[in-house]
């Protein structure tokens, strides 16, 4: 008797189960005809250290994939729209992984994009290339992304070495614009991936450039006091202080070295921490002179600029920065590749993407010229900005000052800290 | 020499800062034998509690004390007693309740994200408030203001707390309970008014060191983490449940962060705690200033 009862559970078990699955079938024809919607894996750090900026990149894809899908969503797919899934990495390069894993195996997203954090977009994107996924990295700048002969991974932000590059350029035209020497650097760096790739490229320009390093010092960004390191700084005395920190250290940086009255000639910092809108905030008047290597400035002259950053003020109470910049034109470039790929294949959509050549259109707000890939998927055209923090009468802003033909009109540059 | 004079005092001074903010992790942990997992979540409220008073009623930030330590001691006390309790209550035969870590473990994702949710991310810190960037020029030596009124703060508060457990009658309550709840329950000690109690004294704690960071740090969802850890190696250090013993690991952490910066990179000076860590944990697993009973 007992057996048979339990024969027949299964037997009805098995009913149901055929019957609910005939369902899902039906269900599943039916949306067939509905509109094709993109799915889009966005793994970013929306809590941990790096919330404040991983927010601020969420925002900025928000607003672009809303453009998007207001305009009719990708017109060569039947007016598909682009959805974000969102993933939550806190930072760490386990939680990356796994979520890209996730999203490719369970959501069966059609392209990833991520994550800020270049220790977690590195290996994040090894998981995207074993399953073909084409993955667009719209900030994280560590050059060994690109370099790791991957064919699914395109980056539109400029790369570290890049930066660094950059940075040193702009010294030698202060040095020539003042007329005035420096010859000693210390560098000042966040001790993860990102701050070592910059200061690899800091040793070997300065030794190119014939400077004296006087202070070579990676640092915790969980440090919890500061003062030590500022006392460091103080004692080696250096006529320009390079800085690479994330936003609550550069914050605490910059407090605690007008603390202790540190004032080198000249402060140049690596976007990141002190590229973040509540940087500003929260440094006041104390982050006044400061330089910043960006990828973008609001008073950047570029058709749309302005309105974009208008109307992402307006939205959510902030300045586009840089890195939402390149997280806005990312979410361009996908719609540019998709509409051009007529498929959600994953293949045919790096293809595509490989074959990118975005210079105008909504969202192409960038300060310059065109989106285009080289071979290892790196834009060949991202540029980057030097500002200045300063008063001007309207309150601690960032002013563009290098390249000179990108320099905001009627602004010097303030040359040494006064 | 000078400067390491100067690297000291600031160790020592930012260090009793660190030791105030372990304190009411080993006042709960000496008591309820639980280690909280929660407190950083527990200094990071104490900080936006401390941030809003003084923004909203623009008080001088250690005159917001008298809003925020009543407020802490409140929302200590009623977390433990609808959150914890009844945990505590089915796990009534084991010593050192396990679930209960877990529990505070969850209290702090929920606290974290929550004030994420409402606060959002940023970094927030006082502009003007009559502390920040204050400095003491003393025969060449720069010494922080805030973290000088921070040391006191720590100091004051540990005799506090100790002067509270050792003379009041509550105190002895507390005493009795952390040394055998059972015997106290018998002795008509009500133990879970004194978790409740207990609870909300390392939590008033810890609104008390939110308040001395205030003026000099930045208030965000989770800076509770950063101090959290050094937290739990300040306890270990001097002893889990020793009151003296938290401030002066956190003083030994805070010389070592401060002058062992200055002869290596700042980075090797983390891996010189854990070291010390490591080796209190051999050597002496009750800690540098603990007993081996408790209380």
């Amino acid at each position: 008797m007992r057996k048979r009862s339990i024969w027949g559970k299964v037997y009805i078990c098995v009913l149901v189960l055929g019957f609910v699955s005939s369902l899902a079938f039906l269900i599943d024809r039916t949306a067939m005809a509905q509109p094709k919607t993109v799915k889009v894996g966005n793994i970013l750090p929306l809590s941990g250290p790096s919330a404040s900026v991983g927010q601020q990149n969420k925002y900025a894809q928000d607003m672009a994939i809303e453009e998007i899908n207001a305009a009719g969503g990708i017109k060569s797919l039947g007016g598909a729209k682009i959805t974000l899934l969102y993933a939550d990495s806190e930072g760490k390069p386990e939680k990356g992984v796994a979520e890209a894993e996730r999203l490719i195996n369970t959501e069966k997203v059609h392209v990833l994009t991520g994550c800020w954090n270049s220790a977690v977009t590195y290996p994040t994107t090894a998981v995207a290339e074993r399953y073909g996924i084409p993955f667009i990295v719209p900030v994280s700048v560590a050059d060994k992304i690109t370099e790791q002969g991957f064919k699914t991974v395109f980056r539109i932000a400029a790369k570290d070495s890049w930066w660094t590059r950059d940075q040193f350029v702009f010294l030698s035209d202060l040095q020539k614009e003042f007329n005035m020497k420096i010859g000693t650097l210390a560098f000042v760096y966040e001790n993860g991936d990102w701050g070592k790739g910059f200061a690899g490229g800091w040793k070997k320009l300065a030794e190119k450039g014939g400077y004296k390093v006087v202070l070579d010092e990676p640092y915790p960004s969980t440090a919890t006091d500061m003062s030590p390191l500022v006392q460091k700084i103080k004692r080696a005395n250096p006529d320009v202080l390079l800085l690479v920190s994330n936003a609550a250290d550069a914050i605490l940086i910059t407090n605690t070295m007008a603390d202790y009255k540190v004032k080198p000639k000249a402060i140049i910092a690596s976007g990141g921490g002190h590229a973040d809108p509540s940087f500003l905030k929260a440094a006041g008047k104390n982050a006044r002179y400061i330089f910043d290597i960006v990828e973008w400035e609001t008073d950047v002259n570029k058709p749309g600029a302005k309105e974009a950053n208008e109307k992402f003020k307006s939205k959510y109470g902030y300045n586009l920065a840089g890195e939402s910049v390149d997280g806005y034109v990312a979410m361009y470039v996908l719609a540019d590749a998709l509409e051009r790929a007529k498929s959600l294949d994953p293949k045919a959509i790096r293809d595509t993407l490989a074959k990118t050549k975005l210079t105008k259109g909504p969202g192409m707000i960038v300060g310059y010229d065109a989106v285009e890939f080289d071979e290892t998927g790196q834009n060949k055209y991202a540029a980057l900005v030097m500002v200045q923090i300063n008063d001007i009468g309207k309150g601690m802003e960032r002013i563009s000052v290098w390249p000179k033909g990108a320099r905001r009109a009627g602004y010097k540059p303030v040359f040494p800290i006064p | 020499m000078i400067f390491i004079l100067e690297d000291t005092i600031n160790g020592i001074l930012m260090g009793s800062i660190y030791g105030l903010t372990a304190l009411g992790l080993t006042v709960i942990f000496g008591v309820l034998k639980v280690i909280n997992f929660a407190h950083g979540s527990m200094l990071m409220v104490g900080m936006y509690a401390a941030y809003w008073a003084v923004v909203l009623t623009g008080l001088h930030p250690y005159l917001a004390l008298v809003l925020v330590v009543p407020v802490m001691f409140l929302f200590g006390y009623f977390l433990q007693d609808i959150l914890i309790k009844p945990i505590f209550k089915s796990e009534r035969e084991v010593r050192e309740p396990i679930t209960v870590i877990i529990v505070t473990t969850g209290v702090w994702y929920v606290l974290d994200n929550l004030t994420l949710l409402i606060f959002g991310p940023q970094y927030r810190n006082i502009q003007d408030n009559p502390l920040r960037g204050k400095m003491l020029e003393m025969g060449g030596m720069l010494i922080s203001m805030p973290k000088l009124w921070g040391f006191f703060t720590a100091i004051l508060t540990a005799l506090a707390v100790y002067w509270f457990l050792q003379k009041t009658r509550m105190g002895r309550a507390i005493r009795a309970t952390s040394l055998d709840r059972d015997a106290a329950s018998l002795m008509g000690i009500n133990q879970y008014r004194v978790y409740n109690i207990a609870f909300g004294i390392g939590t008033a704690a810890a609104g008390i060191a939110g308040a001395t960071l205030v003026p000099f740090y930045n208030v965000f969802p989770s800076v509770g983490v950063l101090f959290d850890i050094k937290g739990f190696i300040i306890v270990v250090l001097g002893g889990l449940g020793s009151i003296s013993g938290a401030i002066l690991g956190g003083m030994i952490i805070g010389v070592i962060e401060s002058v062992g910066a200055q002869f290596m990179a700042a980075t090797w000076t983390e891996g010189i705690v854990y070291a010390l860590f490591l080796l209190v944990l051999f050597v002496k697993p009750s800690g540098l200033f603990g007993m081996r009973y408790d209380w």
